[in-house]
């Protein structure tokens, strides 16, 4: 099964850092792996999805370039602070072709997402997809 | 429109005028002095550099090092990741252009595999009669190994723009190679 793109959703994705206004944000959420967001330099990097509402979250899909270490926290308010951890990852080195990690969050509900990446093998890392496979309610 | 930030850690031995280039680029030259202490630490300030012809800028974070041997120890703790190395000698003193090798290699060292792009900067060249190291070898010597070359003066505010363009345009190349090689990536 296809997880439709989170924009499609209503989700929404803001960063704290961006650079690249040819490779902005939303192209993390909108299900094509050949759109990206691209880091303009240095760590950490991070951005947040928001939920349109409070969603159960069972795993999510990165497909990504060059990301080292990634942090996942989330929260269930209304607004994009107080996070708590969820839990961390490190990625293997992939050359020449996409980095695609799936990661369990346990089911838990939340409302955002926070993904901060605290380290890569590059300067510059990219995210091209974020999806979450679908929970039956 | 890009803006890109970079964490540039300027090195080379003690005196060679590391602290005095980096006062030209916090205060655009105005805070030259005859006596400066010893850098004890390291020291962090940030110059926001447009790219001409682009609406691209890069944030550069320049941290300035101690060059003395006995403090490195500690301040390598404190360079953190680095984006660019600058790498600065005196073209009065052979010896300093000597060491840049050494230098090269803590910071490869530092920066476990992670390429480094950086620039090479002979500095003082104002004391033109001093000078033991001729330009064609220092340039010989970083283009070598990638880097561009300038001379600057410090204490006469000569070419301290030119070197910070060419840290600037260094990262912003290296960021549209990148850039060009993830759009050419095949799927996971
Ligand atoms: N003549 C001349 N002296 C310089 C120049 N740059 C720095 N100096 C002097 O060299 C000495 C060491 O400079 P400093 O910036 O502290 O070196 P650092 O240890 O590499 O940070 C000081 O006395 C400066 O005034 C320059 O371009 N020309
Ligand atoms: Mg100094």
């Amino acid at each position: 099964m296809i997880d439709p793109p989170l924009s499609s959703l209503g989700a929404k994705v803001v960063v704290v850092t961006s650079g690249d206004e040819e490779h902005p944000p939303e192209n993390i959420i909108d299900g094509d792996s050949r759109t990206f967001w691209m880091s303009t330099g240095m760590f950490p990097q991070e951005f947040i999805i928001c939920f349109a509402e409070s969603t159960k979250v069972s795993a999510v899909t990165v497909d990504s370039y060059n990301v080292k270490h990634l942090k996942i926290e989330k929260n269930t308010s209304r607004y994009a602070s107080q996070f708590e951890s969820v839990t961390e990852k490190e990625f293997e080195h992939t050359d020449g072709h996409l980095q695609s990690n799936s990661i369990s969050l346990n089911g838990s509900s939340a409302t955002h997402l926070r993904f901060i990446i605290t380290s890569g093998y590059d300067h510059f890392v990219s995210v091209h997809r974020v999806s979450v496979p679908q929970l039956p309610s | 429109m890009v803006k890109l930030r970079a964490r540039c850690l300027l090195l080379g031995d003690a005196a060679v005028g590391k602290t005095a280039l980096s006062h030209m680029f916090h205060n655009d030259g105005t805070l030259f002095q005859k006596n400066y202490s010893m850098t004890a630490g390291v020291e962090l300030l940030m110059k926001c550099v447009n790219i001409p012809e682009t609406s691209d800028s890069v944030e550069l974070y320049l941290i300035d090092s101690a060059g003395k041997q006995t403090l490195v120890e500690a301040c390598e703790k404190m360079w953190g990741e680095l984006s660019m190395l600058c790498l600065v000698f005196d073209l009065t003193s052979e010896q300093s252009f000597v060491n840049c090798s050494y230098w090269m290699e803590r910071v490869r060292a530092h920066c476990q595999g992670l390429h480094i792009p950086g620039i090479l900067v002979g500095n003082k060249s104002d004391l033109t009669a001093r000078r033991e190291v001729q330009a064609s070898v220092a340039q010989e010597w970083a283009q070598s190994r990638g880097m561009e070359y300038h001379e600057t003066s410090a204490k006469e505010k000569e070419n301290c723009d030119a070197l910070l363009l060419s840290l600037a345009q260094t990262f912003h190349s290296l960021y549209q190679e990148r850039r060009s090689a993830i759009q050419n990536l095949s799927p996971g």
